[in-house]
């Protein structure tokens, strides 16, 4: 009965100790965490990209990522690279715009970073003339295999060409049961790169 | 006497360190050859690895600083005690699989124990495990952790079945509380912990639908999966093919069954092939007789003589009706055995001599070790009354031929001679080496305590203290 004691004792000081060391913050991931952590505004630094329908700036500025994703992404210089990466290795199954763009000139804008609880959220809208064809959430929180369940309804409620952002052509949308703060995410984010298209 | 030599076959580069200080004695006397603990300690290393390996895709996963408040240090220890809860449940399946490598290196008893410490450990963690989750979650999603409780039931996949191999694990860690099992039923207590399995197979589906590490596809979801594939292979191994082949083998049937005293009878069994049977004085099996209103019950006894190659005994005293019906076996009956299992044998020794303290009907591993040891040992026997007594012509027999010296202590507790006997002083007058003897303590659990602490005061090291005790 002592062994269990200790066993038990043990138990609950090293679950302890196990969470006590991930929360105290680390020299490495302070940088990654900080635009996470900052307000919309400031990272709203979101890039109009242009891009062509045959790609022909994609190998111009030649970045790797881009044909990873199949994602038209033009002008390395001023993206953040992390939301490049994010987009590229997050969403590999968002509808391609390239699939959908016979229009003549098609522009991504990339909302902030918005988080939440659970995690953070940012959507890409790609804008023709002034309609919304595409959306893609390039991040949505999936942290717990619940998230990733939330996050995935969202995504195709909200997301691709046949979604309800395109078909309400706004911010405006039903905030998806279940997932709140996701789907509150989600449209501040589209909302500000909306905004950012048109301004 | 043909006592098989599968034992020194087994391991030959183990040094025999008597054989030179023996005298060239005419009949050279048998002795089981020592064994390290060092299959305990690699199984210990192993089961340390396992639980670290089972945290890390956890610590992996995490990035440093990312727990920020408190719900999410909630939702984490959580996650924590989820995956080392997980784990626990395997190894304590694993433990009860009768494993014969766990049986032979660690024990019956030894496993019980640890199984015992553990299922305690379990169920704390499966409790801090579903509790932190259910607040870690509610926190996160703004509700009540009841109210939290009914979400995750309606609406997350596979949490019925996990709220139910919780309330399982419950019910057996509450059934086995020490003061809670006396008062039931053996047969209940069993059927109640045979719902372990359901918990194995109710709290599977959950853990890869909906933890965070391992409802990805990728090495660990693999690994995990592959640590299941692995107790259910051990349990098929050690609960089913290797009980087949040894009765397959050896196809045992009562012999006879002879009284020894008012109250215990010894049962020989007879068999096939028995020259090839590895067993050790003072192991035990576990027997179930094929005979009508025996066959469903499984029991632990120990063999009261050593390998002999022609014969298998087992000498119990009656104190239930299951044991009652054993004194009416009719010769020819089948016996399925399931073992050897035990550590409590003269190979685990740790010293040259060693002294035995049998108490009652105990005596009966004692005496099928005493076959096995080598010369010098000492031997005290308590019983009651004399004819508690069991098998002293044996005794005094091995005793002349093995250079035993043994001691009958009869009478009551608070005779003067036993009384005399059991007190630091008493023993050493009787062996005054005493704390350079491995001691085998085999009785009722009042004695063997007593004894295991008079050890201990009298300067017996630990390691040296060898118990046998079927109570938990």
């Amino acid at each position: 009965m002592r062994r269990a004691l200790v066993a038990i004792t043990g138990l609950a000081a090293s679950t302890t100790a196990l969470v006590v060391l991930k929360a105290a913050p680390g020299t490495s991931q302070v940088a990654q965490d900080v635009p996470a952590g900052q307000p919309p505004a400031a990272t709203g630094a979101a890039e109009d990209e242009e891009t062509s329908p045959d790609a022909t700036a994609a190998p111009a500025t030649g970045k790797p990522k881009a044909t990873k994703s199949a994602r038209p992404q033009g002008s390395a210089s001023a993206t953040p690279s992390r939301t490049a990466s994010g987009g590229a290795t997050r969403t590999p199954s968002a509808p391609r715009t390239t699939t959908a763009a016979p229009q003549p000139t098609a522009r991504t804008v990339t909302g902030p970073v918005v988080s939440n609880e659970f995690g953070n959220v940012q959507v890409q809208i790609t804008v023709s003339g002034s309609r919304i064809v595409n959306a893609v959430a390039l991040e949505l929180p999936e942290k717990t295999a619940q998230s990733v369940q939330r996050s995935g309804e969202v995504d195709s409620r909200y997301s691709g060409t046949g979604g309800m952002v395109v078909a309400r052509q706004g911010a405006d949308l039903d905030t998806v049961s279940g997932a709140t703060a996701t789907s509150r995410s989600y449209q501040q984010s589209l909302q500000a790169a909306i905004d950012r298209a048109r301004g | 006497m043909t006592y098989p030599g599968t034992y020194s076959e087994r391991r030959p580069g183990h040094p025999q360190p008597r054989a030179g200080a023996r005298p060239p004695a005419p009949p050279p006397l048998p002795v089981a050859p020592r064994r390290g603990p060092g299959v305990r300690r690699t199984l210990t290393t192993l089961f340390l690895t396992g639980l670290v390996a089972s945290v890390l895709p956890w610590w992996l996963d995490t990035p440093a600083g990312s727990l920020t408040g408190t719900t999410a240090m909630t939702t984490a220890a959580g996650q924590i005690t989820g995956l080392l809860a997980g784990y626990l449940l395997l190894v304590q399946v694993l433990m009860m699989s009768r494993l014969p490598v766990l049986e032979r290196a660690v024990g019956g008893e030894r496993i019980a124990r640890w199984h015992r410490d553990l299922g305690a450990t379990l169920l704390v963690a499966v409790l801090a495990h579903t509790a932190l989750i259910l607040v870690g979650y509610a926190g996160l999603e703004g509700r009540s952790p009841l109210g939290q409780a009914g979400v995750m039931l309606r609406e997350y996949q596979d949490m019925v079945s996990a709220f139910a191999a919780a309330g399982l694990l419950v019910l057996v860690g509450l059934t086995s509380v020490r003061t809670i099992r006396r008062a039931l039923p053996y047969e209940l207590w069993h059927a109640t912990h045979l719902a372990g399995y359901a918990v194995l197979l109710l709290g599977f589906a959950h853990q890869f639908s909906n933890g965070s590490q391992l409802f990805r596809p990728g090495p660990v979801r693999t690994g995990w999966i592959a640590g299941y594939l692995l107790v259910i292979a051990a349990l098929a191994w050690g609960r089913l093919i290797a009980p087949l082949v040894f009765n397959l083998r050896h196809r045992l049937r009562v012999a006879d069954v002879v009284a020894e005293s008012p109250d215990t009878v010894s049962i020989y069994l007879t068999g096939r092939r028995l020259d090839r049977l590895e067993m050790l004085g003072g192991q035990f099996f576990r027997w179930r007789f094929l005979a009508r209103g025996c066959w469903w019950q499984s029991h632990p006894f120990s063999v009261s003589a050593a390998a002999n190659g022609r014969w298998l005994r087992l000498t119990v005293k009656m104190v239930g009706a299951y044991t009652r019906d054993l004194r009416d076996l009719d010769p020819g009956v089948r016996v399925w055995a399931v073992g050897p299992s035990g550590t409590f044998t003269a190979a685990h020794r740790t010293r040259e001599r060693a002294l035995l303290i049998a108490g009652g009907s105990g005596i009966t591993p004692l005496r099928a070790m005493l076959e096995e040891l080598p010369p010098g040992a000492a031997l005290i026997y308590r019983a009651r009354t004399p004819v508690d007594v069991l098998l002293h012509r044996e005794l005094d027999w091995l005793a002349q031929a093995r250079g035993v010296r043994v001691w009958y202590v009869v009478g009551s507790r608070r005779d003067p001679g036993p009384r005399q006997v059991m007190t630091p002083d008493g023993l050493r007058r009787l062996v005054p080496d005493l704390t350079r003897r491995d001691v085998y303590l085999c009785g009722p659990p009042g004695l063997v305590e007593q004894c295991r602490q008079l050890l201990r005061h009298s300067g017996v090291p630990r390691r040296q203290i060898h118990l046998a005790t079927f109570e938990l």
